[in-house]
This record gives structure tokens, C-alpha cells and sequence, in this order.
């Protein structure tokens, strides 16, 4: 054969992949065209991104660069060094990116210091993609002192997985009310239940698939994301939910001594019930990031679980993400307690009740004061985060997950979510879930405040150091507290005492 | 002739400035710039400048950060067990393949193998294979019988399983260098003492020891230092957990630095361990230039 012949044959197969992702991948009548206004565009944008968003960015990058000329170089960086990265360029201001995605945990600083663009101008003078469409809780999550600092790009909270092909199976809702004298409700509404379900489902073969299953997953790994699974339970034992106060929706310190509320009865509770939980858990418990609990639970091993919104995207591809629950999985919001410790007078109070959790707070892009192209990357932004390309984002069609609905859009578009390959019963069930705890005016806003990373978000952090020698049960559940304790006053002696008080106050809506 | 003289001198210095400013400018300054910043308050996130502290900084890690001493004494027993245990698996396996059988090559290379992977690789290799629940070292355990071990996530265990990966690492740097001693010895020695009667063991301590160990100290001293600044499989395998069960020195440095960006802290603890690592350097260097001229 001569060798010319493959000429063709690879100009053809080059034609078919550039076909692919330039027009199938993204469908045509889906693509916003890009808005040129009085901005040239036809630059090269930075951008600094971390594993989970990169396939968004890839999505819309060649498009992108197809429409406006311009060219974009992302900057893939490991979640564990994002925000030394970040930090980095905060202080030496080289303009080594244009826009960065971001958790909003880290912005306490991020935006009291002045390092990021406001974006009021911005919005003024080129637009935003119909801002009232932004959910209540995630518009809150982007402004600092009351301007709109960075553009919202992900609705972030934890809420409850479980088998359906467990807990709502008759025989064993029956043979659990006969082991532990009650029945548990679907989902689980308190973490007693959660206790005692865990217990029940734990090794043994409760699917019939000729494996032992587990009872409960969670993210637990340290140096990963375990702080937000015990602030899920710590919230419902610390307060009630309420107008944010000392007393109502507050669990990180008391809002008029600056005094850590680690110590108090509803932290130790929290803590002896989460290192309870890992006895109902996969032996690996303590190495699951976030990766490994999604692989883990949609692989089939356990039968509830605390994660945020990715879970229910992977339970919908089987080939992408390996999962085996495709339609088995329902969904709630997290778990509310029986009782919560009042502070004001000193008591446990036995109510079940429930305080939702904006938990990690979501992601967000920014714009450095020192990015080169600003304007370029605020029109990036926009364009990204629009309605429409949102959509695609959130809902599972473009086959990944990352960033979670946080527009009413995305829970008005039924349809877009059945192509993203969901049943119609599970996307109801799924969206609601979500929509209730962003719609709460009283849901409790994750800490946001000068040393939040040294607090309890960051690797190596108070909480995540001392959660981890209890989980392991290196230390007792009152020790970890104490620790925390001691820390948690030492970090914000040397934070500044009067600013931290005013900074959390701020945070909470309280003058 | 005085003019020459000058000149002569001044050509000198021209040709010793250019490493006498590299050096300045990329040890020099550096240390001193650490140093001073060790003696300030600079939480370089929110503080413009920073602030004048004075000793604080090493008042606090030194009696009021249980963390540090933490540190410290993992990364002291890491240090002990992982390089005596690298150096006698090294002896052991540079003395039977300085032998010669058939398919000594091979192992020489094989050998050689986990020394030229990168650390970080190394780390999250182990972390897959380690893995609790889907490695394959538990599934073989699983396979036949035994119970699957928490290699990273008890905090007992962690310790040695960093240890663990560090000897499957580093023993090869050991077997190499000792190899190559064990083969420049003089055969006529052994001849001697066979000729008197010696067996193998004694030739072994009597004849071969002594003549290695200038090689051995140097290696362990080259070890040591290497193995003080743990940090990739810290990092990659345990995350410093569970708890603060395998936290590193390094990797403590690492956290208040670049994750805290306390850089007053952290230039103070790294001095500490800057220190540190000298003190242990030459008093092990004097101990063994003490036991070589005995």
C-alpha cells in the first residue's frame, strides 16, 4: 500500500474530531454569541482554575477563542495549592492571571483587603446576564459591604444521599422498627436516624449484588474537604435556625465576646456523633476526599451519603464516572437533630429541627486589581456564567460535574436535565432539594472572615487537623473540641480581637 | 611595580565577583532577610508590613506550640528508623550481588528503579496502592485470608507506612554506593585472612566493615539530611494525618508559610529547623570523624 493513502485518512479523522467538539459537543443553538462591545477581546486571558472546573473551561474556551479572536491560557493547578497561588499573585501583583475560580470560603480576606476588582463598575458599564435570576443565598455569597465583588458561578451545599434500594425497601424498614423500635423517615430527617440506619445497612449485602455494603460515606480524608461534613452536623446541634444572632443560625463564635463556640455542648455532641459514624463506614473512610467518596458511593458501596450536588450528576454516567446507581438514588436536604443546645439559657432543648448549611459557599470568579486584561475577563466571565451556558454547566449534558445549579433558570429547565441524561422523577426530587436550602433566608452562612483557612477551610487548618485525630480516635471527642478551642482563641488574638469581632458580625448582618 | 601588584589583585576580585554577588544575592540575603523577618508579626494576607515582635516567634514554637514538638519528633523517628533501615537492607543487598550469579545485572538495574522516580509520583503511587478500600495491597491481603490493614488512615500505622515507602525508596541510593565500595576493596586482605582461618563473618566485621565505613558515614550523613526535609510523601500519602500523626517538619514550615502565610512564623520555624538540622549534621559528622581516628 502506498503511504500517500493515509494522507486522507488522517485529514479525515483530524476533520471529524475538530467536527466533534467545535459543533456536536456544545450544540449550536445553544452557543450565546459573544457581545463585542467596546472592549478588545482578541487578547490572551490567564485564567487560574482547579481540577473540578476544567472541563467547563475546555468546554467553552475554543469557542470562545473561535468568536472573539482572543486566546486563553488556563493555569490547572491542584486544589491543595490554588490559594498560595493566589496569595502569591495578591502580593506580588505580576498580573499572572486574569480571572481565577475560586472557593468563597477564602474571600473573607480576599475582599477586606482589597485585592480584587469590585465589580459594580463593571456591571454598570457592560451588563450582567439578568442578575435577579441569581438565588437569594448564592447573590449574598458574592458581595462584601454590599458590592458585588466577584460573579457567581456555583451553587455549593451539602445534602443527602441514600439508597433508595435500601431504605425504602418494606422488609427492611420493617426489620429495623424490630431491632430499634422505630421507623426511620426518607430521608433520614435527624442524625440519630442517620446513626441508627448506618448501623442497620452496615456489612451486609443489602442490594444483592454479592458485596458487602456499607452503611454511611463521607468525605473524611484530611487535607481534603472533612470540615464540611462536621460542620453539617455541628450546625444542628450548635443552634436553631432564626434571623442570624448569638442564638439563632451562628456556630462559629459568640457574636458579642468573640468567644469559639468549639467547646460548647453542641461542638462536642457534633463531634462524638461524626467519630460514631465512621464505625458504620467503608474501612477506607479516612482517605475519602471528595473524588473518592463520589467514585466510592456511586459505585454502589454505601447506603447514604453527605456530599455536595456532584454526586447526583455522577449517579447519572455510568461510562464517565463508573456509577452503578443510575436511578437508585434519592435525595434530601441535610439532616436536621432532636435537640440543639440553647446557649442563652444554658440547656438542651429537645426539638427536632433543621438549620440549612450554605456549606463551603460555593465557587466563585474573581479578578485580580494587578490581571492584565480586566475587562477582557469580565466579559469571560459573564459569558461562562450567562443563563444559558449555566445551564449546560450544572445539569449534566456537557457529561461533567463541577458546578451546581444557583439560578432559578437551572430549576425551571426540567427538560435540559432529562437530556443531561436524568430520570424526571429523580431531577424533581434532585432540584428541590437544592432550591430549598439556597430559596432559606435563614440558612447559616459558612465562616468568611480573615483567617478562615487557619480556622477551619484551609489544609493543616485547627479544624482540620484535630477533626482528624478524633475521626482516627487518636484523641476523644472533648480533647478535639479543646484543641480547637485554644486555637481558634489564639488565631484571632493574633487576627486582631476587635477587627474579628467585627468582621464576623458583618457576616452574620448584625451591626 | 606596586601598580602591577595592584592590578594584579584587582583582576583577582574581578574574577571571584560574580560568585561573590551570586552567592550574596541567592544565600546570603536570603538568610538574612529570614532572619529578620523571624523577628516580626507579618500575616502577609492582610498586613501591609510587618511588625517588629522580637524573640515571640521562637518563644512560641519553642514552649507554646505542641505542634512543632510534634513535628519534631515524627520527623526525628522517621529519620532513625527509615535510614538504618536503608542502610542495612542497602548492605545487605550491595553484599549479596557483589557476588557473582547469574542474572546479577538485572537485579542491579531493577534495583535501581524506585530511586529514579520522582518523590511526588512515588507519593501517590503508594496512596493508590495503600488505598483502604480499593488497593491492591489490601485486595491481595483480602485474597488470602487477612484482614485489610489502615495503612494511612490510623494513626498508628501512618507513621511506619511513610517510613515503609521511604526505605522502598531510598534503599537503592545505599545498595548503590555501598556496591561500589564493596567492589573496590583489595582481594588480598581476604586472602590473608583466609589463609589464617578467618570465616566469612568474621571477615565480614573485621576486614569489611572497617574499610567501608568512611563510605557508610558519608552516605547516612547524605541520607539524614535528605530525609530531615521530608515532605512529598507526607504530602502526597497522609496529607500530615491522621491528625498530625506524620506532619514533617517541612511540611509544617510548608502550612504556616504558604497556607497561613505567616511569614514571620515561618521564618522562624525554619530557622528552628535550620538549626536543627546543623546540630544533628556536625555532631554526627564529629562522632564519626571521632570513631574513624580511634
Amino acid at each position: 500500500m502506498k503511504k500517500w493513502i493515509f494522507i486522507p485518512i488522517i485529514v479525515v479523522v483530524v476533520a471529524v474530531v475538530l467536527v466533534y467538539f467545535f459543533i456536536i459537543r456544545v450544540p449550536k443553538e445553544e452557543i450565546v454569541e459573544v457581545e463585542v462591545a467596546e472592549v478588545d477581546l482578541s487578547v490572551t486571558l490567564t485564567l487560574l482554575v482547579t481540577d473540578p472546573h476544567i472541563q467547563v473551561v475546555d468546554t467553552w474556551k475554543p469557542i470562545w477563542e473561535a468568536q472573539t479572536g482572543g486566546t486563553i491560557d488556563v493555569v490547572l493547578l491542584p486544589y491543595a495549592t490554588l490559594e498560595e497561588k493566589m496569595w502569591i499573585e495578591f502580593r506580588t501583583k505580576t498580573g499572572s492571571f486574569d480571572i481565577a475560580c475560586v472557593p468563597v470560603t477564602w474571600l473573607g480576606e480576599v475582599f477586606g483587603g482589597g485585592h480584587v476588582e469590585n465589580l459594580e463598575p463593571y456591571i454598570e458599564k457592560y451588563g450582567y446576564p439578568d442578575w435577579d435570576d441569581v438565588m437569594p443565598g448564592v447573590q449574598r455569597i458574592t458581595k462584601f459591604m454590599g458590592d458585588i465583588m466577584a460573579l457567581p458561578y456555583d451553587g455549593d451545599m451539602h445534602m443527602t444521599y441514600y439508597r433508595k434500594d435500601a431504605l425504602e425497601v418494606p422488609e427492611y424498614q420493617k426489620r429495623f422498627k424490630d431491632k430499634f423500635g422505630y421507623s426511620y423517615q426518607v430521608p433520614p430527617a435527624n442524625w440519630s436516624e442517620v446513626r441508627d440506619i448506618a448501623e442497620f445497612f452496615n456489612k451486609w449485602d443489602w442490594d444483592k449484588d454479592g458485596e458487602i455494603e456499607y452503611g454511611v460515606a463521607f468525605i473524611a480524608a484530611q487535607n481534603s474537604q472533612a470540615m464540611w461534613t462536621f460542620m453539617d452536623v455541628c450546625a444542628q446541634y450548635t443552634t436553631i435556625a432564626g434571623t442570624p444572632s448569638n442564638y439563632t443560625s451562628n456556630i462559629f463564635f459568640d457574636t458579642e465576646t468573640m468567644e469559639p463556640l468549639a467547646k460548647s455542648p453542641g461542638w462536642v455532641e457534633a463531634m462524638t456523633r461524626i467519630q460514631e459514624l465512621t464505625k458504620f463506614a467503608p474501612p477506607g473512610l479516612l482517605g475519602y476526599g471528595f473524588s473518592e467518596l463520589r467514585q466510592a458511593f456511586v459505585s454502589g458501596n454505601s447506603a447514604i451519603a453527605f456530599d455536595w450536588g456532584d454526586i447526583g450528576i455522577q449517579e447519572q454516567m455510568p461510562v464517565e464516572y463508573g456509577s452503578k446507581v443510575k436511578g437508585l438514588l434519592g435525595y434530601g436536604p441535610l439532616p436536621g437533630a432532636k435537640k440543639y443546645f440553647d446557649r442563652e439559657t444554658n440547656k438542651w432543648v429537645e426539638k427536632q429541627h433543621t438549620v440549612n448549611f450554605l456549606n463551603f459557599g460555593g465557587w466563585v470568579w474573581i479578578i485580580p486589581k494587578a490581571a492584565p486584561h480586566k475587562d477582557a475577563a469580565y466579559h469571560f466571565g459573564i459569558y461562562i456564567t450567562n443563563p444559558e451556558h449555566s445551564l449546560l454547566d450544572v445539569c449534566g449534558i456537557h457529561g461533567y460535574t463541577g458546578a451546581n445549579p444557583w439560578r432559578w433558570s437551572h430549576f425551571k429547565a426540567p427538560d435540559a436535565w432529562v437530556r443531561g441524561g436524568w430520570g424526571e422523577e429523580s431531577v424533581k426530587a434532585y432540584l428541590k432539594a437544592i432550591s430549598d436550602i439556597l430559596q432559606d433566608p435563614n440558612a447559616v452562612p459558612d465562616l468568611a472572615i480573615p483567617g478562615t483557612p487557619e480556622y477551619y477551610t484551609g489544609a493543616g487548618s485547627s479544624l482540620d487537623v484535630h477533626l482528624n485525630a478524633v475521626l482516627s480516635g487518636k484523641i476523644s471527642p472533648e480533647e478535639g473540641c479543646e484543641r480547637i478551642y485554644k486555637d481558634w482563641v489564639r488565631i484571632t488574638d493574633e487576627k486582631g480581637f476587635e477587627e474579628q469581632k467585627a468582621f464576623y458580625r458583618s457576616s452574620l448582618g448584625l451591626e | 611595580m606596586a601598580v602591577a601588584s595592584i592590578g594584579r589583585k584587582n583582576v583577582k576580585w574581578a574574577f571571584l565577583l560574580p560568585a561573590l554577588v551570586y552567592l550574596m544575592l541567592m544565600a546570603i540575603l536570603p538568610l538574612v532577610w529570614t532572619l529578620t523577618l523571624s523577628f516580626t508579626k507579618w500575616h502577609a494576607n492582610i498586613m501591609p508590613r510587618p511588625e517588629w515582635v522580637g524573640l515571640d516567634n521562637y518563644k512560641y514554637f519553642l514552649f507554646e506550640n505542641p505542634r512543632f514538638w510534634n513535628a519534631l519528633g515524627f520527623t526525628s523517628m522517621y529519620v532513625g528508623i527509615s535510614v538504618t533501615g536503608e542502610l542495612i537492607l542497602g548492605l545487605i543487598l550491595a553484599f549479596l550481588l557483589s557476588h557473582k550469579f547469574k542474572g546479577r545485572n538485572f537485579f542491579r538495574v531493577i534495583y535501581l528503579i524506585p530511586m529514579a522516580c520522582p518523590p511526588i509520583a512515588v507519593a501517590f503511587l503508594w496512596r493508590m496502592m495503600l488505598h483502604p478500600d480499593i488497593g491492591v495491597i489490601n485486595t491481595i491481603l483480602k485474597s488470602i485470608g487477612l484482614s485489610a490493614v489502615k495503612w494511612t488512615t490510623s494513626a498508628n500505622m501512618a507513621p511506619f507506612t511513610i517510613i515503609m515507602v521511604d526505605i522502598w525508596e531510598w534503599t537503592p541510593f545505599m545498595f548503590l554506593a555501598l556496591l561500589a565500595a564493596f567492589q573496590s576493596l583489595p582481594t588480598e586482605l581476604y586472602q590473608a585472612a583466609a589463609v589464617d582461618g578467618a570465616n566469612s563473618w568474621q571477615m565480614f566485621t573485621h576486614i569489611t566493615l572497617p574499610l567501608i565505613a568512611p563510605v557508610i558515614v558519608t552516605i547516612s550523613l547524605i541520607r539524614a539530611i535528605d530525609a530531615f526535609k521530608l515532605f512529598e510523601l507526607v504530602f502526597g500519602i497522609t496529607g500530615a494525618g491522621p491528625g498530625s500523626a506524620t506532619e514533617s517538619l517541612s511540611f509544617y514550615v510548608y502550612v504556616i508559610g504558604m497556607k497561613w502565610f505567616k511569614l514571620g512564623r515561618g521564618s522562624a520555624v525554619s530557622l528552628l529547623f535550620l538549626i536543627i538540622l546543623l546540630i544533628f549534621a556536625i555532631t554526627l559528622i564529629s562522632r564519626f570523624k571521632k570513631v574513624r581516628t580511634e
